[in-house]
């Protein structure tokens, strides 16, 4: 049967094999050019060689940023120590405080959506706005939000809000009027109040899939974190790719792409694990 | 006769003896209901509906699809209002559902997110603690008592204890519409409603539940309204029976159209007949469901 | 039928005859700056092609952002481009693309500023947070003013927020939280008129260190076939008959369409000129070029440079980077030449020999 075909069963090793094919090509042709580069010019910064990753990961990691008053007791302190006053720790705890910052105030978004689908008043009130609100590019209003938030991090924060909030308490809403008739009608009929109806019926039903919701917005958030990042800031890892760029810092940029990728992957896998371990009853995703 | 069997039928018309306006339960006074359409005109669904309900009494409602029962059953829920007239339960006005009226419905009629148990303890539960008090210490106790009482349900209805922390997807039709009709009952409701309850079920397990709702109601003494499209269930279960047609053109609301009293020893005659066709051809059950 | 061939014949034409008739390519990128704007100039008004057609050579000008400019001359994409010494240094010579500077355009006399609300001065600022790009000529300004008012030492104790370009004006404006704030006009320009700043530092406190270059890849320069010192000569020629027609009399016609290139208006651009040095004469160029002073200045940028690892975090000593100045005399390892000041074309202007 050929290969191409919809009827085919790879076999389990043969998936596996594919699966990396593309990444195995990708380094492969990444560390080819490299070497290319180096031939020509030894100096070059735009395409780092392994060891320049390796030295420059090891420098971000380990070394404070030049640029800040040095540690009193520099000279005495343990691997993981230099670790947590290197450059690469510290802007990830400055990006991962106003991504969870963000992240918190998304779930007043939730609510605010649950709301509006269940209590018609409510629902009228916002949701004209909110739709008009939503396709405002939150990046366009920028000298608004400087004056109204200033440049620090309730900016930032602010910033991550406006770009995300809309999103998620729209598609709450969506999941709200999606929940059966029957269900809510059923509620009522068993003695249940208003709120008891929003939260332990109508709630509790979609929350899996407002998880999923605020996971799939999980890029989005970090786009706008560090659109934030890179124009006005101290620190921070967008931050600091913005500042590297000006003289092609390729070594520790690189490095930097790919542990922000790791560590969004690892929030994504969280999120998942935790929908499946709070929610065993949905099947869906 | 088998006890329980749906061969055996109490009296109903007896209840009827007793005073008039005390029996009362559910009123629906000269009910109109229609909608606008997008282009304008207004379609009626009932036109000028009339009808009384007295307490013990299984109305089955009938009539073609589009007939406007579900509608009916709606406005006595409390889903629904009527453009004109009004609904009485117990001489108030209905104006939202709540727990005077049960509710089974086709379809979702549990909670996707709750076990089995969790479901039917719900109203309970929702009744007596608040979202605050719910995290109180005296809840737990509570529970206890509730899970114990959702147990017996669960028992009744003719289901597993092993059951009882499932969640409804892993429950059949039949055994999801068995938990729901245990949720409604456990409240007490004065009158239970159910949308075409057994519509989705397959025949053999249609035959099994109308059994237990019969039994049900034998039991519990409470009221029904019982909405479905089938003759023969409805003329099986109802101790009346209440036909909605449209009184003329397609765009016309449906009346009642016919209101009788089904005859106490109907299922007599029929287990007679049934009885003799049984020894006749020689097994012990023929009404057995797979 | 008649038509096929006529067909066939003029697409085969239209796809060969070009390639027949190629003449060496070359680009050179600016991007909007006062010093570089006179390159949409030479572009539009045919200067520039008429002196690349002298030479039998095409050049396109081709306008960047900042930054892309850079890595398109990085990337060698470009051949040629328009930056200031300390870039020049920064990203070809520490990437490893020797790179020689042809024409020295002008110095900023100004055009580069610390501003301060509140009265906020050097002595202040430790402690305070000041808006800048960072690693760039402001950052560079701001040291200096550090420096030349005794605060050397303090300079970390100032918390630096980058900012970008596009938004540091702003942001600045909006946020009076923030006191100082680093950047170059028509930023300055906008920023003073809020009420409570003054200028406390600027470029002409600092006068030859931010020059304004354009340089060319050394290794274009060496071809074989010498087409790359055409380009060299097309491009200064130009640059100098653009300088002239700036500095003579009716200048204001030319220096209005060379505003409309970065719709800027007359008046503005004037005004940017008079904060900023022109060399309008390749003589001018040239005493800045061989002075001793130059020397001096380039070394101080240089330090900054290093100091900030802009010369690339691997390279361990000055020397790494080496400059090598019109006279010959070299400045760190004889053998890691990247950055060379050539005199030769602003010469051969000067002389009238192009």
């Amino acid at each position: 049967m050929s290969l191409l075909s919809i009827s085919v069963k790879p076999n389990r090793f043969t998936a596996w094999l594919l699966s990396w094919f593309l990444f195995a090509a990708g380094i492969s042709l990444y560390f080819y050019t490299a070497q290319k580069r180096h031939q020509e010019n030894p100096d070059d910064r735009v395409v780092p060689t392994l060891a320049q990753l390796g030295a420059g990961l090891y420098q971000a990691a380990m070394n404070p940023d030049a640029d800040e008053e040095p540690a009193s007791d520099a000279a005495g302190q343990s691997a993981l120590e230099r670790f947590r006053s290197g450059m690469l720790w510290k802007d990830t705890v400055a990006s991962a405080r106003r991504f969870f910052y963000g992240l918190a105030l998304l779930f007043p978004a939730v609510l605010l959506g649950l709301h509006m689908g269940l209590f018609p008043y409510f629902g009228t009130f916002f949701l004209r706005f909110i739709l008009f609100f939503d396709k405002i590019i939150a990046l366009s209003v920028l000298p608004i939000l400087f004056i109204a938030f200033g440049i620090d991090e309730l900016s930032k924060v602010m910033l991550i809000v406006i770009g995300v909030t809309p999103t998620i308490i729209l598609d709450t809403f969506n999941l709200t009027k999606s929940v059966p008739p029957e269900q809510i009608v059923k509620g009522f009929t068993l003695g249940a109040r208003d709120f008891d109806v929003a939260y332990r019926v109508v709630l509790k039903q979609i929350w899996p899939r407002v998880l999923n919701s605020i996971r799939l917005n999980l890029k989005p958030l970090m786009l706008f974190l560090f659109a934030g990042e890179m124009i006005a800031s101290t620190d921070g890892l967008a931050y600091r790719i913005a500042l590297l760029r000006r003289h092609m810092g390729m070594n520790i940029i690189i490095p930097y792409v790919l542990w922000v990728a790791l560590l969004l992957f690892l929030v994504d896998l969280t999120m998942r694990l935790l929908n499946k371990r709070l929610h065993p009853w949905f099947r869906e995703a | 006769m088998v006890p329980g069997s749906i061969t055996e039928r109490p009296s109903a018309p007896a209840m009827l003896d007793a005073e008039p306006a005390a029996d009362l339960l559910i009123r629906l006074e000269n009910i109109h209901v229609s909608y606008e359409l997008a282009d304008g005109s207004r379609k009626k669904v009932l036109d000028g509906i009339d009808l009384d309900i007295r307490r013990g009494e299984f109305v089955s409602v009938i009539g073609r699809t589009g007939c406007g029962k579900s509608t009916l059953l709606r406005l006595v829920l409390g889903a629904e209002t009527p453009t004109e007239g009004r609904v009485l339960a117990d001489g108030r006005e209905v104006v939202r559902p709540d727990r005077d009226r049960g509710y089974v419905p086709q379809r979702y009629s549990l909670f996707p997110d709750k076990s089995v148990i969790d479901n039917i303890t719900f109203g309970p539960e929702v009744e007596q603690f608040s979202l605050l008090t719910r995290f109180t210490p005296g809840f737990y106790g509570r529970r206890r008592e509730f899970r114990a009482e959702a147990m017996r349900q669960l028992r009744r209805m003719g289901l597993h204890e092993s059951d009882a922390n499932k969640y409804p997807d892993q429950l059949s039709g039949g055994m999801q519409q068995r938990v729901a009709i245990a949720q409604a009952l456990v409240m007490k409701p004065k009158i239970l409603l159910m949308d075409e309850a057994f519509s989705a079920l397959d025949p053999g397990t249609r035959a099994g539940m109308q059994k237990l709702i019969r039994q049900v109601w034998r039991e519990t003494q409470t009221t029904v309204l019982f909405v479905t499209h089938n003759i023969a269930e409805a003329i099986h279960l109802g101790t009346r029976i209440v036909v909605l047609a449209k009184d003329g053109a397609e765009s016309s609301g449906s009346k009642v159209a016919l209101d009788l009293t089904v005859p106490s020893d109907l299922d007599e005659e029929f287990a007679k007949i049934a009885g003799r066709v049984e020894a006749a051809a020689g097994h012990s059950r023929l009404d057995e469901d797979e | 039928m008649k038509l096929r061939p006529t067909l066939l014949f003029s697409v085969v034409a239209a796809l060969v005859l070009p390639l027949a008739a190629q003449k060496p390519a070359f680009t050179v990128g600016w991007s909007v700056y006062v010093g570089w704007n006179p390159y949409y100039y030479m572009a539009k008004s045919g200067i520039m092609k008429k002196w690349a057609d002298k030479y039998g050579i095409t050049v396109k000008v081709q306008r960047f952002d900042y930054a892309p400019s850079l890595e398109a001359f990085v990337a060698k994409n470009i051949e040629a481009c328009a930056m200031t010494n300390m870039e020049a240094l920064d990203m070809p010579a520490a990437a490893g693309i020797d790179t020689t500077a042809i024409i020295v355009g002008d110095y900023s006399n100004g055009n580069d500023a610390v501003l301060t609300r509140n009265g906020v001065t050097f002595k202040n600022l430790p402690g305070k947070k000041l808006l800048l790009v960072e690693k760039t000529v402001s950052q560079y300004l701001f040291e200096r003013g550090m420096a030349m008012n005794g605060m050397e030492s303090q300079i970390k104790r100032v918390h630096l927020v980058n900012t970008s370009d596009s938004d540091i004006a702003a942001a600045f404006i909006a946020d009076t939280s923030h006191e100082a704030v680093v950047t170059w006009k028509p930023l300055v320009s906008q920023i003073l008129k809020t009420p409570g700043v003054t200028n406390i530092f600027n470029s002409s406190q600092i006068p030859g260190e931010i020059l304004d270059l354009t340089v060319v890849r050394t290794d274009v320069l060496n071809r074989t076939d010498g087409s790359g010192q055409k380009f060299a000569k097309a491009l200064t020629g130009a640059w100098y008959e653009t300088m002239g027609l700036m500095s003579a009399n009716g200048a204001d016609k030319v220096l209005a369409a060379i505003a409309e290139g970065s719709q800027d208006s007359l008046q503005s651009y004037k005004e940017q000129l008079s904060t900023t040095h022109m060399l309008f004469t390749p003589q001018a160029a040239l005493q800045l070029a061989t002075s001793p002073e130059m020397k001096q200045k380039m070394t101080l940028v240089k330090t900054f440079c290093f100091n900030h690892g802009l010369l690339g975090e691997s390279t361990k000593s000055m020397d790494e980077v080496a400059i090598r100045y019109p006279d010959g005399t070299v400045e760190g390892k004889a053998d890691r030449i990247r950055l060379r000041f050539e005199k030769a074309y602003m010469q051969a202007v000067s002389e009238g020999k192009l």
